[in-house]
């Protein structure tokens, strides 16, 4: 990329993020909140000092897992929806697997990684087989199958995995000490959830751009009927693509669990599958942006812990923010492509 | 009286249309020639009101426009058919007929529509949908829908392609009809010179996006050719491939039955030896496209057997056939055979695996010194031209393949690519290839053919050697004669002028 063009290219982001901005503050200003005043504490809550930053990074990890996984079935043209139902099956299975312990070390802790990634996997693939197979559009069969997963998990957390004698919202008996992530120093943030985080980073970026794989996948994704004219066995790559999303995903309900919760809770995916595919639509599906664009929603939504504290907002603002700064990113390159469109006719 | 004046017409760099003036006058036939890509489609758009000309004014009936909408365009009397008739097959006749129209009932629609047709010698149920008539016959309706709205000017944008020849013949006559009687303007846009040369007062020749030259009669054909064509016209066009008539057959189908997502057919039988180039001839949907579907694979083969160079396959499976050597080629280049969004190396390196480390090399071979692929490597599919297209299929295409499925292989193609295209495949049938395609131009089939396979309603209604395939033959073969009234009276005729 040339520099005139990549100044151009932040120079549109600037307009986004402005215009982002307007939006919130007219969000803002009904509910009585001094607009410039919300949005100093929301950063403030997400970077003001080393801990706060440890939280963000806590909450970037599964969702850098969660939006880099989506990249992949985005190269084929999918759009896994169900990604957040394969958070909650991976944080499901990493717990099941677990039950059997009272205590254990690194042995079990992997094993338990493992069987998040599986289940992911395997909830990614109903997906991706009604799709090959039955025909069924990804989107509706994800979003069906994340309120499976929601109704699986609470019929779990209240029935056959409850505390003895209490069943309630508050999840299942926590885990031993000894099963937790080690953490960075005395930040909230683990040295296993960044190493997965990055590894996903880095795995993606090899099997899409380095290898002959990404090339067919892209290539399926580009057209499907000449896909099978090369015989290149289109509804091979995509069920490969799901499931490799869904352990990415799977990975990252693990790192609720082991990491932030130390047990399984109904709201144990903190919408974190949703979020990534915002992140996704924002990046524009590439690469290079995803995991900045998921430490920028990460420290929003720390931030947004502060806002019932200081100023008595709803905390909820945050997902307002973030769902803004993805219309207006859209609406943004919508007026660019419109530019273009009359500047090529005139 | 339409004046068009100093019309451009700029897409990016490319120069559509380059200052073109032309004149049409009531109660004439106007022929429109010239390659794909020379601009003629553009032009009739800016006639029609549907592009906005980058500069150059229009004149209709006295009154100077720097453009037209479709709705002035209508205002005007100015009416375009397209190629593929813009209807609604869903809808019944008598809707269609309506569209655009000012409101009417049901029973004052059908009136007009019986007296239009009535007038014009056509004949149409009201109720009937769209979807059950012939391209022929929906060419007609748009026309008497036109002349409805008060169309004075027609364009016809290549109105015979996929007709039979005596459909073509009974337009042609009603556009004379039209013109001579009527006094209706009549553009006919067309890359078939014999059109012209039998229809037009006046024709207009255009070439790389600008107005050669005006002809008028009495033609000469050959002019016609060079100015149209340019340099491209001369060039050597490859004899038919000789045809081992001893070889084993590269295959045999034996009761074969295809099925399609719309319709089935069967059982078929049919040989072809090594070396044969068989057209395909046949209205749209009469089955050549099942036909070349079912053989490579893509669409099911519930019964029958395929053997093909000896070995004997009793289902169809793409991958199973592809390795043995069949390969299919479609229309339909970027839809349905490339990647539009990746680029030629990409291409190479998917159709290819085994060649990714030496696939610069491959591409200097292949695609740029044998098939004149002038693009660089890094270049998008959807940023190639139609020719450079097929010239990238065709080079993907192993050199081993046995046998070649292809469909229309020339579609899109200028005169020097297509005749470049042929004489390659000739020249894979030379080196024992068989080649079986389809083309909508009877006279290509004709031309490029050992033997020609004619598709009616969906079968295969008869196949007929080199020397019997003639215009009248086929055509009459197509539009559902049988083979024993159209070889029976010939060989009637043959025989009493034999006596005489």
């Amino acid at each position: 990329m040339n520099r005139e063009s990549l100044l151009r290219q932040i120079g549109w982001f600037a307009a986004a993020v402005g215009l982002a901005l307007f939006l919130t503050v007219l969000v803002t200003l009904p509910s009585g909140a001094p607009p410039l005043t919300t949005i100093f504490v929301l950063f403030q809550g997400g970077l003001g000092s080393l801990s706060k930053f440890g939280q963000a990074l806590s909450v970037w990890v599964p969702l850098t897992l969660c939006s880099v996984g989506l990249l992949i079935p985005f190269t084929a043209r999918l759009w896994n929806i169900g990604v957040e139902g394969q958070v909650i099956m991976g944080a499901i299975f990493c717990t099941a697997a677990l039950r059997p312990f009272d205590g254990g070390g690194a042995g079990q802790i992997i094993l338990a990684l493992a069987a998040a990634a599986l289940g992911g996997a395997l909830w990614a693939l109903l997906s991706g087989l009604l799709r090959v197979f039955g025909r069924v559009h990804e989107i509706f069969s994800g979003l069906g199958l994340n309120f499976v997963a929601l109704g699986v998990i609470l019929w779990l957390i209240f029935g056959p995995w409850k505390r003895p004698g209490i069943a309630s919202m508050s999840g299942t008996e926590p885990l031993d000490v000894s099963l937790w992530l080690a953490k960075v120093g005395s930040l909230s943030v683990t040295w296993a959830g960044l190493g997965l985080a990055l590894a996903a980073i880095v795995l993606a970026a090899v099997l899409l751009h380095r290898t002959g794989w990404g090339l067919k996948l892209r290539a399926v994704g580009e057209n499907p009927k000449a896909a099978t004219l090369f015989a290149l066995g289109p509804r091979r790559r995509l069920l490969q693509a799901f499931l490799l999303c869904g352990a990415m995903a799977g990975l990252a309900g693990a790192t609720q669990v082991l990491a932030v919760y130390h047990r399984l809770l109904p709201s144990i995916s903190s919408s974190y599958g949703y979020t990534g595919l915002l992140v996704g639509m924002m990046a524009s599906y590439r690469l290079g942006l995803a995991p900045f664009i998921c430490l920028f929603f990460a420290v929003l939504n720390v931030g947004s812990i502060q806002l019932p504290l200081q100023l008595g907002l709803d905390s909820s603002l945050s997902g307002v923010i973030q769902g803004v700064m993805v219309l207006s990113v859209f609406i943004v390159q919508g007026v660019r492509l419109w530019l273009a469109k009359r500047g090529e006719a005139a | 009286m339409i004046v068009l004046s100093d019309i451009h017409k700029q897409y990016g760099r490319v120069r559509a249309n380059d200052g073109i003036s032309l004149t049409l006058e009531p109660g004439r036939i106007y022929a429109l020639v010239g390659e794909n890509g020379a601009g003629k489609s553009t032009l009739m758009r800016v006639l029609a009101g549907h592009t906005r000309p980058t500069s150059g004014s229009i004149e209709v009936n006295g009154e100077r426009l720097s453009h037209l909408t479709p709705a002035l365009a209508r205002r005007h009397g100015v009416g375009m058919l397209y190629q593929d008739p813009l209807d609604f097959p869903a809808m019944p006749v008598w809707e269609n007929f309506q569209l655009g129209a000012p409101r009417r009932t049901k029973r004052q629609v059908v009136d007009i529509l019986g007296e239009l047709s009535f007038r014009l010698d056509a004949c149409f149920l009201p109720d009937e949908p769209v979807s059950s008539l012939t391209v022929g016959e929906r060419q007609l309706l748009e026309l008497l829908r036109l002349l409805d709205l008060g169309a004075t000017t027609l364009i016809l944008d290549e109105p015979t392609t996929g007709i039979t020849p005596e459909q073509k013949q009974d337009l042609f006559n009603l556009l004379m009809t039209l013109a001579r009687e009527e006094n209706h303007t009549v553009v006919l846009v067309t890359h078939k010179l014999s059109e012209a040369l039998e229809m037009a007062d006046a024709i207009f020749v255009m070439r790389q996006g600008r107005l050669v030259c005006t002809l008028t009669p009495p033609y000469d054909e050959h002019e016609l050719v060079s100015r149209m064509f340019g340099e491209a016209a001369r060039g050597e066009v490859a004899p038919m491939p000789e045809v081992d008539e001893t070889a084993a057959p590269r295959l045999d189908m034996r009761d074969v039955l295809f099925a399609g997502p719309k319709y089935s057919m069967g059982p078929l039988n049919f040989t072809a030896r090594p070396g044969e180039c068989i057209g395909l001839a046949g209205l749209d949907g009469s089955g050549q496209e099942l036909f070349l579907r079912g053989l490579c694979g893509l669409d099911r083969m519930p019964g029958g057997k395929l053997v093909l160079n000896g070995r004997e396959y009793g289902s169809n499976d793409f991958k199973i056939l592809r390795r043995a050597g069949v390969q299919f080629v479609p229309a339909d280049r970027l839809q349905l055979a490339l990647f539009p969004a990746l680029n030629l190396m990409e291409h190479i390196t998917l159709a290819f695996p085994d060649r990714k480390e030496d696939r610069q090399k491959f591409y200097d071979e292949q695609c740029v010194e044998r098939f004149n692929l002038r693009a660089h490597p890094d270049t998008h599919a959807s940023e190639l031209s139609g020719g450079n297209q097929q010239r990238l299929l065709l080079s993907l295409i192993p050199d081993d393949a046995a046998l070649l499925l292809m469909e229309h292989p020339t579609r899109g193609l200028d005169a020097g690519s297509s005749r470049q295209v042929w004489n390659h495949l000739k020249e894979r049938c030379a080196n024992g290839a068989t080649l079986i395609y389809f083309s909508p131009d009877l006279e290509e089939v004709l031309e490029h053919s050992h033997r020609v396979a004619v598709f009616y309603d969906r079968g295969l209604a008869a196949v007929v050697d080199r020397e019997r395939a003639t215009m009248e033959t086929v055509g009459a073969l197509m539009a559902g004669k049988p083979a024993a009234e159209v070889f029976g009276n010939r060989a009637k005729a043959a025989a009493e002028g034999g006596a005489r």
